[in-house]
């Protein structure tokens, strides 16, 4: 028998969309899960683009960032990088869930499917008819995962979350920033996104594991802001058990020193500047970046030489270590340090990591071709597996690109009812002009 | 429905540090029994780490292990001799998944490598997370959480503009990795019983963070299709223009706290409702002007006095019932006594026999059958004995072993 990814056979419909459930999705479809993303051509996939029409004017801005050539002419959002990249693997039939019909249909899919994710705003499925109480009278065996911003229950239920929203709610925002600024100079982040979609891919995979003993489904919740709350971990003991509050420690540790990212030298194209990140881990590492630094006796300095003394004085530290970094190229200046056993790491410019030679080597990176946005790399699998690769080379899927598989093939729809599906506007490939 | 998901799986946890020992606590927290490997004498490293309770260091109450290894137990063993090592066989060879963070190469060293695994379980999967994975030319560079997330190239990003580089929360990324090692680890484990035969992940928390810190991939690829970066200093930070159709946000001072707000300027009129300025929402001074990037010192105008007659709750409560994305900052105290917290009662106390009672993070995620369940970390070693005999060793044999500093 050959061999096969853990998850082929499990089949996941999904409306899983911005950016956290594209985070569960991209872990899903590696998986080998059979993956149907539940479109529509009445009502824009968020992932793929939140309007119809975008003027030029908004694609020369960041909006256009994620579409190839900037270019919003028809089928754009077939050409949309974030779509592209979390939803290889997939299959798209669009339904038009505001229907009766199509919510049949949609229950018919829900009962020949494992797994349900959704990450709505809280109060969608209810309104749709697609709520766990619902699926689950219908098929008792299918596992729903709902990651609303703050979860399915309490006083913040119905609230708008967007990523920073979630950061700020979950402490983190205020335990970013720098040293001698208040968080209004603390630059957004969105790293609770990733961590809620991942999150609920070991959840829906536990719950198959739970299933197989008790032969049912169950309903998953996941907030983000809870979910992301835990990556405070070390400042969240120190309040529960010592009612200590910490302020922005800027790039400094809670007791390496020194700790930061200090100024290299720039090119002359360079547009932005070049950083290195140094973390002294040991009075030992201290001493050999002072000799690289030609400064041995800061090594004996009574204000570096103990670990605490050189804690407290970073202040006076930093800016000698600034003036010598200036000089020197961030990649050489890696590389020696390193050599000599000191933690040092250039600060990587997102387009030098699609040539980085380590990432080559370690088959990062593999080229997909999708029939209308083309050929680009993309990361070919979040972990290697020697046994059987999970390396994810299906293009994504273009807007309702397998709806005659799906409706017909899979749900036995005629191909009259088919064909008048179509007709009538219910299902499509195009977004209608009016689609919001 | 009692028991917990994971009910029966065994892992054999041989991690420390954050991300590996995150990894676990998912498998424990939901029901698996992890037993978890700790060298004699100091134990994993975040034993040491602390926080500590009126700041005096001890070897059982340090608050991240507290957190970071619920569930788990302890057994100690010196990988360091034969007899450890065999040890070391004898429960791999009683085990679903193995996890290991050791510096590539180091595990063959403790006699337990890829081959020697197959031999004593072939159907024991093995999950090695390292920084840069077990190959490739970084394979053996130094690096802790700040460098590798400046490895993946994030930290690149997230600057206000003109500043330097600016790090996310101590650890924070770690914990992501942790999480998607754990994705990928229970799919690998599901993989392995579907081919009865043991799967080896290799997880490089630089590639993990590549792809996944701050929309990484998202951003990788775009940065092919359009040639632009989708997020750059100027972007995160821009008061205004950033987002389609124009907006205003980022995070504001209030009377008592500081908000983090996103309006975009098809939010005009609840921008108007919210702030109690209705009159506005027509008022082509301001609708002309909305995707304009310079125009946000007008809207401060408007927005800031506003503000300072309201704490940073009153402003979201008040900011998402006109349908405003708006959070207040929470520092640490405020996440303690959050309303939605403590309504879905994500924070939970636990008894521990040094540390005492204290409030935990809770579960990350709710199963309706099958909840995740904290239960308290272990004391160093505290499941050598038990974990032992149910290999089958006798008192005598393991007062001989631990004489021998074996265990």
């Amino acid at each position: 028998m050959s061999k096969q990814r853990p998850l082929e056979g499990i089949r996941v419909i999904s409306q899983a969309i911005v950016w956290a459930g594209p985070a569960a999705s991209i872990v899903l479809g590696e998986l080998g899960a059979d993956c149907i993303e539940i479109e529509s051509i009445q009502h824009l996939t968020r992932t793929r683009t939140s309007m119809r029409h975008p003027t030029p004017e908004i694609m020369q801005g960041s909006f256009g960032t994620a579409y190839v050539n900037r270019d919003s002419s028809e089928g754009f959002w077939n050409r949309q990088s974030n779509f592209n990249y979390a939803k290889r693997s997939h299959r798209s039939v669009t339904l038009n869930l505001d229907s009766e019909r199509g919510r049949e249909l949609f229950y018919e899919l829900a009962k020949v499917s494992d797994i349900f994710i959704e990450n709505n705003a809280a109060g969608v499925v209810g309104k749709l008819g697609i709520d766990y109480e619902t699926l689950s009278a219908i098929n008792p065996r299918l596992i729903m995962a709902r990651f609303p911003a703050f979860g399915t229950t309490g006083p913040y239920r119905d609230f708008k979350g967007f990523a920073p929203t979630m950061e700020a709610v979950g402490g983190h925002t205020a335990l970013r920033g720098y040293r001698d600024s208040d968080p209004s100079m603390t630059p957004g982040l969105s790293h609770g996104d990733p961590n809620a979609g991942v999150h609920v891919a070991f959840a829906v995979q536990a719950a198959l594991i739970a299933r197989e003993r008790t032969g049912r489904g169950q309903l998953i919740d996941l907030s983000h802001a809870e979910a992301a709350v835990h990556h405070m971990a070390y400042f969240f003991m120190d309040y529960s058990m010592n009612r200590r509050v910490h302020g922005h420690p800027g790039n400094r540790h809670p007791s390496k020193a020194p700790s930061g990212v200090f100024p290299c030298a720039r090119a002359e194209d360079d547009e932005d500047e070049r950083w290195i990140a140094i973390a002294i881990d040991t009075d030992e590492q201290f001493a050999t970046l002072c000799e690289q630094m030609g400064r041995p006796e800061l090594a004996q300095d009574e204000r570096f030489a103990e670990v605490p003394a050189r804690h407290a004085h970073q202040d006076e530290l930093e800016p000698i270590i600034a003036e010598w970094t200036r000089e020197l190229d961030q990649r050489e200046l890696t590389d020696r340090l390193q050599a000599v056993g000191v933690p040092a790491m250039l600060v990587a410019r997102q387009d030098e990591l699609l040539l980085d030679p380590h990432l080559e080597e370690r088959g990062f990176w593999v080229e997909v071709t999708h029939p209308e946005a083309g050929t680009h790399r993309y990361p070919a699998r979040i972990a290697r597996f020697e046994r059987v690769p999970i390396e994810n080379t299906t293009p994504a899927p273009t807007l309702g690109q397998h709806n005659h598989e799906i409706l017909v093939d899979l749900l036995r729809v005629s191909e009259q009812e088919y064909g008048q599906l179509v007709e009538d506007e219910q299902i499509g490939t195009v977004y209608l002009d009016t689609a919001t | 429905m009692d028991g917990g998901a994971l009910d029966g799986v065994r892992v054999l946890d041989l991690t420390q540090g954050v991300a590996g020992p995150y990894a676990t606590k998912l498998f424990s927290d939901y029901g698996a029994d992890v037993i978890k490997i700790e060298r004699p004498g100091g134990g994993d490293i975040t034993r040491r780490i602390g926080p500590f309770l009126d700041d005096a260091p001890h070897t059982d109450a340090g608050g991240l292990f507290l957190d970071l290894n619920t569930g788990k137990r302890s057994v100690t063993l010196n990988l360091g001799v034969e007899s450890g090592q065999q040890i070391l066989r004898r429960l791999a060879a009683k085990t679903e998944i193995v996890f290991e963070s050791f510096r590539p190469g180091t595990l063959a060293g403790f006699g337990l490598d890829g081959a020697t695994l197959r031999e004593v379980n072939p159907a024991a999967t093995l999950i090695s997370i390292s920084n840069f994975g077990q190959d490739g030319p970084y394979r053996d560079l130094l690096a802790d959480d700040f460098l590798l997330y400046a490895a993946g190239g994030v930290l690149a990003k997230t600057a206000a503009p003109g500043r330097e580089p600016l790090r996310i929360a101590l650890y924070a990324p770690l914990f992501l990795v942790g999480g998607m090692a754990a994705a990928m680890s229970i799919g690998a484990y599901l993989g392995a019983r579907r081919n009865e035969e043991g799967e080896r992940v290799d997880f490089s928390i630089m590639e993990a963070l590549a792809t996944s810190m701050d929309r990484g991939s998202q951003h990788l690829v775009g940065l092919q299709y359009s040639g632009s970066y989708q997020m750059t200093p100027e972007s995160i930070f821009a008061r205004a223009s950033a987002l389609p159709g124009g907006a205003y946000g980022g995070v504001y001072p209030c009377r008592e706290g500081y908000i983090n707000i996103i309006v975009y300027a098809y939010w005009w009129d609840r921008f108007c409702r919210m702030i109690g300025r209705p009159e506005l929402i027509d008022d082509p001074a301001y609708t002309t002007r909305l995707t304009d990037p310079e125009f946000g010192p007008e809207i401060d105008e408007l927005f800031y006095p506003w503000l300072m007659e309201r704490t940073n709750r009153e402003v979201m409560l008040e900011g998402q019932a006109a349908g405003i994305p708006v959070g207040a900052l929470n520092t640490m105290d405020s996440v303690f006594t959050d309303p939605q917290l403590r309504d879905r009662e994500y924070i939970v106390t636990l008894d521990h026999p040094v540390a005492g009672e204290l409030e935990y993070p809770g579960p990350p995620f709710r199963m309706s059958d099958t909840p995740g369940k904290l239960r308290r970390a272990p004391l160093l070693g505290e499941h050598t004995v038990a974990v032992l005999s149910e290999l089958g060793y006798t008192p005598e044999e393991m007062v001989i072993l631990r004489q021998r500093d074996v265990i």
